[in-house]
């Protein structure tokens, strides 16, 4: 596309936050594959090693990144979608209840659920992924509620409805009230464990999103509504329709990622089913450079964003070992923080923005060491944790001081 | 150049932006007691560097001297503790705190236990508006007060603030003439006292009315400091754009077509249903005609261009006819498809899509031109893009440059090659010049010209009766929502519009 050196660079610099992530990525697995003391990610001779850990990773992206793309349309139209977490527990509620209701023998074991089972449960739990998303951009667009309200409630509500028809249903049709509802039809959780099939349905998705955003009329017209809403009114665009198009979107990946987890997860339990994951999904679209604000971010930033997000993850699972999945918000609220600090820094030009100048600066300095000190500790042991701490409240101190330096010849030049 | 030693010293002052100089070796001298106008065109250079004054912008190069002193400041509380403090085009006033709330904000009075004493403060705050002949209730929120209003509180916080230095960022781009007034007896109040005033402005009317001394500025560059007295507006205007602009003089006799667009009786009642903003209007727009319509700030100026458009808060009562055929709008959508378009008003909050390119701020609105098979086509909006860019004359690096780096008049020429490329019968364009420089208006005037040329027709609004005297055909004078004068070019004067525009008071 490009024939000059010119224009090469134009799309280089167009396309930072992508490189930037890219490069991230390789950056992520080449440490973890180094200091993993088993080097798993470079292990390829046994079966174990690098080919199992790609599966996962490529297993946990395409789920996470499913959902992901919604939550990235709705943000670049300007809105947000705080309920992925409930409509996956509840879409998947909801597959399992039809399937119970259609093949109640299938679903105690007795046999094998017909395709025509399954399909039908699919379209089905689609088709609650519509109603919800269209809920959404009613309560939005004609009653006026605030996005994030209207999707409050439904992550509130949702989840506690999926039980409570769990526990009508199984109340009914098996022997006895369970929150839950097991799954051991092969061909039903194939959809999951085959990996190729969520692969394929994310990159799929990925496509056609990026179509949608990039190529097509409606696609612009999202990102104005993102970036002037009243502009786009007044431009002649129907922004309830849009906005109909962007929460429906929003609870239909969530929906069709709701049926895959049940599939690997062989249990409907809206318990604990897609807890929290709505913070995954904007924190990776967020990372791939769309702006809460609206009106700015890219698919393929999103998808480089769920990438990312995973890979640094298993990093540092394949690390520590044991134990990493209690990490993972912890890891996700750090990585959000420093990708967009990274980026508002560059874009407001940190120049000479002093960040431990008064008391709230000396206070949070304090916090990050103690934040340092703790994570060092409890990934790694006693001894890594001081040395952690003491490294963070050195950096701190050198860089107070190089400030406060900075600052007092800031203003002698000017007195002189 | 004022003998004694100068309140302010401006000394090589130059502050680079990414891609481009906005100011440029700026030097001059302001003296205590001065009216001191910088004129200069949109990107001159003027806002940049008020903006270091007031202490908004902190980095530059060059040294600023106040009363003999290095001026340095981090931000406006060091500034205003300077006793320099700016009156910013846009307002900067929180629109759901009181009045007296937005003056002292930051500094607000406290009484027994530490807690914020309103009542004192309204009694100041009562005082200083009345002072500044601003008689609104000071515990009242300041959304509910009109423009002129709302910059006296402004004015009444500087003052509150003993500054005795006041920038004032093109102060009377929203006013009504009889609040123009108003603002020039605050300023000779202001400068009795001793104050000196900054003041930034587009209208030659109003420098060689205030000011001592005329600093223009152009590209970033200081071209001449010059005496009031000594000067003319045509020099300064010269100055200014580095060319000559010949007086406009628009074309009165263009052909008149066919009617294009009919209102009759027109009605918009409030929300709450008791009143109306608009109350039976009824005029007609023929093709290459221009409409003005003057009124006040309030009238329902930008109310009837709602109306016509599909975007008014409530249904409008009445009927509108677009070419023969009745209408009722009740999406801008609608309108756009009976061949209506209409610049708004505000630019930035209800025009300009800040994220986007010039290019695709431009086809926003022409889009299905450019899709093959439904996607879109980048050559075909490329070519869209820069078809409508040239013919606008819209002055851009490209059409990939960012919107927002584009000067006033050219966001506008902007926009309106964004309404041109849906083809319109009917331009409305709501105070279209509003913080657009004197060069860029007169373009503007010129290009309205030529669209009614082409068959057009325009309802254009202004605050600026000589605007309007100059550009339409007939003018229409609103009053509370009710037309109360029509005026044909030849009978239009600015008394006779006055006096229809203040009929019911």
């Amino acid at each position: 596309m490009s024939k000059s050196g010119r224009s090469l660079l134009d799309w280089l610099s167009l396309n930072r936050t992508e490189l930037g992530l890219l490069l991230a990525i390789v950056l992520v697995f080449v440490l973890a594959g180094t200091i993993d003391p088993q080097h798993t990610y470079f292990d390829f001779s046994a079966r174990r090693g690098a080919e199992l850990s790609f599966k996962d990773i490529l297993r946990q992206t395409s789920m996470l990144g499913i959902f992901a793309l919604g939550s990235a349309v709705v943000i670049i139209s300007g809105g947000i979608d705080l309920s992925c977490g409930s409509v996956i527990a509840f879409s998947g509620s909801v597959c399992a209840t039809l399937m119970l209701l259609m093949a109640p023998e299938a679903m105690t074991g007795g046999s094998e659920l017909s395709l025509g089972v399954i399909a039908a449960a699919i379209v089905g739990t689609v088709l609650v992924g519509f109603l919800i998303g269209s809920l959404h951009a009613w309560l939005i667009t004609v009653i006026g509620l605030p996005p994030f309200v209207a999707t409050l409630a439904t992550l509130v509500g949702l989840r506690s409805l999926g039980r409570s028809i769990i526990e009508r249903v199984t109340n009914r049709m098996l022997d006895g009230t369970s929150t839950q509802i097991q799954i051991f039809d092969d061909r039903f959780r194939y959809l999951a464990t085959s990996i190729w099939i969520p692969a394929l349905i994310f990159a799929v998705l990925a496509v056609l999103f990026w179509l949608l955003l990039s190529r097509t009329v409606t696609g612009r017209h999202l990102y104005a509504l993102g970036g002037n809403e009243q502009a786009a009114h007044l431009s002649g665009i129907s922004t309830t329709r849009l906005k109909w198009l962007a929460y429906t979107l929003g609870a239909v990946t969530s929906s069709i990622a709701g049926i895959l987890y049940i599939g690997d997860q062989a249990v409907a339990d809206p318990q604990t089913l897609g807890r929290g994951y709505e913070l995954n999904a904007i924190a990776a679209a967020v990372v791939g450079g769309c702006s809460l604000q609206g009106g700015v971010g890219t698919i393929p930033g999103t998808v480089l964003g769920v990438i990312f997000l995973r890979t640094v993850i298993d990093g540092i699972a394949k690390i520590i070992k044991t134990g990493a999945d209690v990490y993972e918000g912890l890891i996700v609220g750090i990585l959000v923080v420093v990708a967009v600090a990274f980026n508002q820094l560059r874009t407001a030009g940190s120049g000479r923005k002093r960040f431990f100048a008064d008391a709230l600066g000396i206070v949070a300095g304090v916090t990050l060491v103690i934040l340092s000190a703790l994570v060092c500790w409890l990934m790694a042991g006693d001894t890594p944790g001081v040395i952690g701490g003491t490294l963070a409240l050195a950096a701190i101190v050198v860089l107070k001081l190089l400030e406060a330096r900075a600052a007092r010849r800031g203003q002698s030049d000017a007195r002189r | 150049m004022p003998a004694a030693e100068p309140i302010i010293a401006i000394r090589g002052v130059t502050k680079r932006f990414p891609g481009v100089t906005a100011l440029d070796d700026v030097t001059f001298d302001v003296a205590a007691g001065e009216l001191h106008a910088i004129v200069g065109e949109n990107g001159a250079g003027k806002s940049t560097l008020m903006k270091i004054l007031a202490g908004v912008i902190t980095q530059y190069e060059g040294e600023i001297l106040l009363r003999g002193q290095p001026y340095r400041v981090a931000g406006t509380r060091d500034a205003e503790a300077a006793g320099v403090s700016i009156i910013h085009q846009e307002l900067n006033l929180v629109d759901d705190l009181s009045a007296a709330a937005n003056i002292f904000l930051g500094r607000e009075r406290r009484g027994a236990l530490g807690l914020i004493d309103d009542r004192s403060m309204n009694h100041v705050a009562g005082e200083l508006l009345g002072e500044l002949e601003c008689h609104v209730d000071p515990s009242a929120p300041v959304r509910h007060l009109r423009v002129g209003d709302q910059q006296l509180v402004e004015i009444a916080k500087a003052l509150s603030l003993s500054a005795d230095i006041l920038i004032m960022d093109e102060p009377t781009s929203a006013l009504t003439e009889a609040e123009v007034a108003r603002l020039d007896r605050v300023i000779a109040r202001l400068r009795q006292r001793g104050t000196t005033i900054l003041y930034i402005s587009h209208k030659m009317d109003e420098v060689f009315r205030l000011a001592d001394h005329v600093t223009v500025l152009r590209d970033g560059k200081l071209i001449r400091t010059l005496e009031r007295s000594e000067t003319t507006p045509r020099e300064i205007t010269h100055l200014m754009v580095g060319r000559e602009i010949e007086h406009t003089r628009l074309d009165t006799c263009r052909p008149i077509g066919d009617e294009v667009l009919r209102v009759e009786r027109l009605s918009l009642p409030t929300a709450s249903g008791d009143r109306y903003r608009l109350r039976d209007v009824s005029f007609s727009l023929r093709r290459g005609e221009i409409v003005g319509i003057a009124g006040l700030m309030g009238a329902g100026r930008t109310e009837l261009l709602e109306c016509l458009f599909g975007c008014s808060e409530r249904a409008p009562q009445g009927t509108i006819t677009v070419a023969g055929t009745p209408q009722r709008f009740t999406h801008p959508q609608q309108a756009i498809a009976a061949g209506l378009a209409m610049v708004s008003e505000d630019r930035k909050r209800l025009g300009l899509f800040a994220e986007m390119s010039v290019g695709e701020n431009v086809t926003l609105c022409a889009l299905a031109q450019a899709t093959v098979g439904g996607l879109l086509s980048r050559p075909r909006e490329a070519v869209l893009a820069d078809g409508a860019i040239e013919r606008l004359g819209v002055k851009t690096a490209g059409r990939d440059a960012a919107i927002t780096s584009l000067s006033g008049g050219n966001q506008q020429k902007a926009i309106l090659a964004r309404w041109l490329l849906t083809e319109p019968r009917v331009l409305l364009l709501d105070d279209p010049t509003r913080g657009v420089d004197v060069g860029a208006k007169a373009e503007l005037y010129r290009l309205m010209d030529r669209l009614c040329h082409e068959g057009l027709g325009i309802v254009v609004t202004s605050s600026e009766l000589p605007e309007l005297l100059t550009l339409c055909d007939r003018i229409l004078v609103l009053c509370e929502g009710r037309l109360t004068g029509e005026f044909t070019r030849a009978e239009a004067t600015e008394a006779a519009i006055m006096e229809a525009a203040t009929a019911t008071n």
